[in-house]
């Protein structure tokens, strides 16, 4: 489904990503954790070309991402995103938020993505809030909304950069529990994330990244029983500890 | 015209008493202060005997002191570089000073401005006012016109070729330039009903805008377009005027043998030819035909 | 001082030259929107080509005087061929001069929106236009109020640039009263009225729509 070989990113002369190799299969949900300056964010932003790669070849639902020829807006249409800060558009209500990119850039008529919009708000546990402005929402249901957004194209695809660091601990459980629920349901999920609990237990595999090279990769049972690198041994105990 | 010759002669006459009797002021001004009638233009010989005085007294100062504009293009205008005033007014006062003297260098041009001129020529600071001065009645309570020495009058300016030959072709919606504030543009609205003239703050902008194809025609004094028309060939005065300015030469109240000897030297530039000369020296083209 | 027949014997002159600044004023104002609007995208466009260009005009436009835009489009163009009056040339000099001012108002409104709203709307698959169109600019539209509407209180009011080019607004009316009255104080006293008929209720709109828009987020 997403596959990046030799990958690498320079952001003038600083080497962010450095030769990575990855492949995220169908219906596989993998968290990516690391030190801050990591690139996990930047990996995450390539998958939908928010950046540029400056060379290597990553191909995503077999589109090549690379390829500047490639209609990225078609791709981004299957990839659905979760920011950090949310990024709801402010002067939209909710429901408007939700429909805007289908009626948009999906070509659904609005009565139809209304009723999806409603399908997912009901799903991410706020249908009353269709008609409120995201400032009258709290962190929590401003980010399940902006989770119900990423899901209205009907992506094949969603990414998460960090979607809980923003909010307040005792939101941020509402947020991982609609996590976990896309997640088994089947969705291919990429997350960035600082929650070592959900990746625990939601992830098929866990990717630690540190000075912009994937470092090691495994499935959460063994990464967190076992690391094998002596850099995420380090860095589990600091989290972990904290 | 009969009147003008009777006039000429007169005045013929009165300059050669003058050349007779210069030297013997003070004779003369007694004569003339014991005629009680002088004041009566008609009366040549009791006129003559006082008025030769302002052609004795210019004789005696071996100048002719002329006011002229010193701005107007055309008729009056200082060369910033050579510091000269030309122009047809000054060409005209050279004549009579040559009239007076047998030769035209014996004058002396004072600036005068629509203002001042008349205040001036009062007081004795100038002998005569050749510049641009329209005859009317007003004026004529307090000066004393030469015959008319340029027609002017309000007339339009096109471009070469234009199909515009005189008022008979505008019609109200024909694009007519203007300044703002002239009395020109009264005028042709009067004599155009219906017809806007598009209005510029100055000449310079109206013509800018004629040039640049704004209008069809731009209307004021033909003095001013025979000036525009001059800087720049591609344009001409068409039609003649449809208002009467004429431009007199004017003298002291009771000058009025200083008039005739004007008036006498214009006829004779006329029938030399001197006359068109000097005009279409400055206008640019052949004086109109009575 | 004020003196009412110069209004009453010359209302005909007044609500001629009134209707045309009215004319100039709302043709001005769509105009330089949509251009500043335009102008502004280009600024701050991902495509070096635009954003040259968008500055070069904005550089150009609003650091030369207003009189020289119009006499560019009155004069300039006719050695092209192209004859403009001068309602025209004022209206278009007016919208190009204004709309310069405006897009360094919208580019600053755009660039106070946070990245990260265009970023979710591309990530969803709008295209930069449609991000623009639907995320950035209503936002940037809120902030760039105040500045906008005081671009908008300038064009009335440089409107009467028209009567340089025999352009029938206002001015160029009040003027021609002010020569057949010879009373400057009382005509041009009126010819600001007509202006403060115009300017007042657009300052007072602005006022209420910030308020509604500050209300609504």
């Amino acid at each position: 489904m997403i596959s990046f070989r030799q990958v690498n990113k320079h952001f003038g002369n600083f080497h962010v990503l450095q030769d990575i190799s990855l492949d995220i299969a169908e219906g596989e949900v993998v968290v990516i954790i690391g030190p801050s300056g990591s690139g996990k964010s930047t990996l995450l932003r390539c998958i939908n070309r928010l950046e540029d790669i400056s060379d290597g070849v990553l191909e995503v639902d077999g589109a090549a991402v690379h390829d500047k020829g490639t209609d990225i807006n078609a791709l981004r249409r299957r990839i659905g995103m979760v920011f950090q800060h949310f990024n709801l558009y402010p002067h939209l209500k909710v429901i408007d938020n939700i429909t805007l990119a289908p009626v948009n850039a999906g070509g659904v008529s609005k009565e139809e993505a209304r009723k999806t919009a409603k399908m997912y708000l009901e799903k991410v546990g706020i249908p009353d809030k269709a008609d409120s402005y995201p400032s009258e929402l709290s962190g929590g249901q401003q980010q399940r909304v902006a989770i119900a957004r990423g899901l209205a194209m009907k992506p094949k695809i969603m990414l998460f950069d960090e979607p809980t660091s923003a909010l307040d601990p005792e939101v941020i459980g509402e947020v991982l529990s609609v996590m976990k629920l896309l997640a088994k349901e089947g969705m291919t999920m990429v997350v960035v994330t600082h929650e070592m609990g959900f990746a625990r237990e939601v992830a098929d595999r866990v990717v630690f990244m540190d000075g912009g090279r994937i470092v090691e990769e495994a499935k959460p049972a063994d990464f967190f029983e076992r690391p094998q690198q002596p850099r995420a041994r380090d860095f589990l105990s600091r989290v972990i500890n904290h | 015209m009969k009147k003008n010759k009777l006039w000429g002669a007169g005045a013929t006459m009165l300059l050669a008493i003058a050349l007779v009797v210069s030297g013997c002021g003070a004779k003369n001004d007694n004569n003339g202060g014991g005629s009680a009638s002088n004041d009566s233009a008609s009366n040549g010989s009791a006129g003559g005997s006082e008025e030769s005085g302002i052609i004795k007294d210019i004789k005696d100062r071996g100048k002719l002191i002329v006011g002229v504009k010193y701005d107007t293009k055309l008729f009056g205008l200082k060369d910033t570089a050579s510091g000269n005033v030309e122009g047809f007014d000054i060409d005209i006062s050279k004549a009579i000073a040559k009239k007076i003297f047998g030769d035209e260098s014996k004058i002396e041009l004072k600036e005068v401005t629509s203002k001042t001129r008349i205040q001036m020529l009062d007081n004795g600071d100038i002998d005569l006012i050749v510049a641009t001065m329209t005859i009317t009645d007003e004026r004529k309570k307090q000066v004393d016109f030469s015959d008319v020495y340029f027609k002017a009058g309000q007339s339009l300016l096109v471009k070469q070729g234009s199909p515009i030959t005189g008022l008979k072709d505008i019609t109200k919606d024909s694009k007519v330039l203007g300044v703002k504030g002239a009395t020109s543009i009264k005028n042709i609205e009067d004599k155009v009903p219906g017809l806007r003239v598009m209005q510029f703050e100055n000449y310079q902008e109206a013509f800018a805008a004629l040039k640049a194809g704004k209008g069809d025609t731009l209307t004021t004094d033909n003095a001013i377009l025979y000036g525009m028309a001059k800087q720049d060939p591609g344009y001409t005065v068409v039609g003649g005027t449809f208002t009467d300015e004429p431009y007199g030469i004017a003298a002291k109240k009771g000058n009025t043998d200083l008039v005739a000897l004007v008036n006498e030297t214009l006829k004779e530039m006329k029938d030399s030819g001197e006359y068109a000369t000097i005009y279409e020296k400055w206008i640019g083209e052949k004086p109109p035909t009575e | 001082m004020l003196d009412f027949s110069v209004l009453t014997n010359n209302i005909d002159d007044y609500l001629e030259g009134f209707k045309y600044t009215i004319y100039a004023s709302l043709l001005g104002l769509a105009g330089s929107f949509v251009l500043g609007t335009l102008i502004a995208v280009f600024r701050i466009s991902p495509f070096a080509a635009l954003r040259g260009f968008g500055t070069a005009y904005v550089e150009f436009f609003r650091n030369i005087p207003l009189l020289l835009v119009v006499f560019l489009f009155y004069y300039g163009l006719s050695s092209f061929g192209l004859q403009l009056d001068g309602f025209t040339s004022g209206t278009l000099g007016l919208m190009v001069y204004t709309s310069s001012f405006i897009a360094e108002a919208i580019r600053a409104g755009i660039q106070s929106v946070p990245a990260g709203q265009m970023e979710a709307a591309r990530s969803t698959g709008l295209t930069y236009v449609q991000a623009m169109r639907f995320i950035i600019l209503p936002q940037a539209v809120r902030i760039v109020i105040p500045p906008i509407s005081n671009q908008f209180l300038n064009l009335v009011k440089n409107s009467s640039i028209l009567g340089v080019f025999a352009g029938l607004d206002l001015m160029y009316f009040g003027d021609q009263v002010n020569l057949d009255t010879y009373d400057a104080v009382s005509t041009y006293l009126f010819v600001g009225m007509f202006y403060l008929i115009l300017t007042f209720p657009l300052a007072y709109a602005t006022r209420v729509l910030e308020r509604r828009m500050a209300n609504a987020a």
